[in-house]
């Protein structure tokens, strides 16, 4: 019979080692990479790498080809201190995948080394049944519930394009919604902008705007901005968000929205417009255009959407 | 669209509309997709950039929407792209 000792040390001979420093280069590059940490649930919820996927040991063979579907892909395999997911990395080994690593010393010696980490508050009942249809996407999960709850969006325009994004993200439990706009709701907003009901004429839309989130779903904190957005408090504005929904409704609020967006690196979901056209695409600062790339000036009236 | 894809962003699954413009045809019920590209002179995110902080959009300068490298006024990209594709 094998002793422990042996039967680790033989893993240790198939299954590669790699410290906290080369996995958190991994992730700041954006490499492709699955991260599973094999570590029980509670232990998972104290405290846990960003991005890693939960999978107890015990299930591992069972579910790994849900969050890794190519053997190719390296995987990093994570524990507590690195000898229960050495364990691991040789099962799934023996599964065919090519490219497993071991975290040396664990999340352990991740958190020691002063990597982030994040602990996720148990979700209430109301909210286990709240999401529930989440958590039957394999894509979004409580792991992905957990994000958007930690999510921070700020939507310019509490108007036609902002009103409908709004709701979904509220509805969805993105956790901060900021919502800036200056504007007052008027009768002619009240056929396109759903956010605002009939009651509201009159009110500051980012009044009306907020009333409704926070009736669609309580858990969201809805942060009012009842002003315009300008150069002197963009900056301000946005640093406190993940990212910038553009719903305005004009070009140099755009531009002022991208170039905002470029230089403090959040990404910009954008959209536009006019009668029964529209336009939608992501502005991810240096991983993809920006704005003045698709519009290096503003396009003449009418012939794109507004 | 913007709130899927902002949900998308945030959780981190599947593939955000970046470096890509969809257009919706409401009347003809049509989407479209154009690629974009970076514009190596974009002055902004391209090689060598003019604008480094917001003082173009500064209160009274009318020329935010209009900084281009050598300001040609050139057409707008998607707009050649869409006519043309």
């Amino acid at each position: 019979m094998k002793t422990l000792k042996e039967m680790i040390t033989e893993a240790r001979q198939v299954v590669p080692e790699e410290g906290p420093a080369d996995l958190q280069r991994r992730l700041r590059a954006r490499e492709p990479v699955t991260v599973i940490d094999v570590r029980d649930p509670d232990e998972y919820r104290d405290g846990h790498i960003e991005g890693a996927t939960n999978i107890s040991r015990g299930f591992l063979e069972f579910r790994v080809g849900s969050v890794a579907a190519d053997p190719e892909t390296p995987i990093v395999l994570y524990c507590q201190t690195g000898l229960r997911s050495v364990l691991a990395g040789k099962a799934l080994k023996e599964l065919g995948y090519k490219n497993v690593i071991n975290l040396q010393g664990g999340y352990q010696k991740w958190a020691q080394s002063g990597l982030p980490t994040v602990r996720e508050a148990p979700l209430t009942t109301d909210q286990i049944q709240r999401y529930s249809r989440h958590f039957l996407l394999p894509q979004v999960g409580e792991k992905g519930q957990h994000r958007l709850l930690r999510g921070k969006v700020l939507l310019i325009g509490a108007g036609g394009l902002g009103s409908p994004t709004a709701l979904y993200l509220a509805a969805a439990g993105v956790g901060t919604l900021g919502l800036m706009d200056g504007d007052t709701v008027d009768i002619t907003n009240l056929q396109r902008q759903v956010l605002h009901t009939t009651a509201d004429i009159g009110k500051p839309k980012v009044e009306s705007g907020a009333r409704t989130l926070k009736a669609l779903n309580p858990d969201v904190n809805v942060v009012a901005l009842p002003t315009r957005i300008t150069a002197d408090n963009v900056m301000d504005v946005i640093k406190d968000y993940d990212l910038v929904v553009d719903g305005s409704d004009n070009f140099e609020t755009r531009y002022l929205v991208n170039d905002a967006c470029y230089l403090a690196g959040k990404t910009n979901v954008h959209g536009s417009i006019f009668q029964f056209e529209g336009m939608a695409t992501v502005f991810a600062p240096n991983e993809g255009p920006c704005y003045r790339c698709l519009y290096p000036t503003p396009p003449p009236a009418g012939l794109v959407p507004s | 669209m913007q709130a899927t894809e902002a949900i998308k962003v945030l959780v981190g699954v599947g593939e955000p509309l970046i470096g890509r413009l969809l257009t919706y045809d409401a009347l003809g019920m049509r989407f479209r997709e154009v690629k974009l590209r970076r514009d190596p002179n974009c002055p902004l995110c391209g090689a060598s950039p003019t604008i480094k902080d917001l003082a173009i959009h500064a209160d009274g300068r009318g020329d935010a929407c209009a900084a281009t490298p050598d300001g040609d006024g050139q057409p707008a990209r998607a707009a050649t792209a869409r006519a043309g594709g």
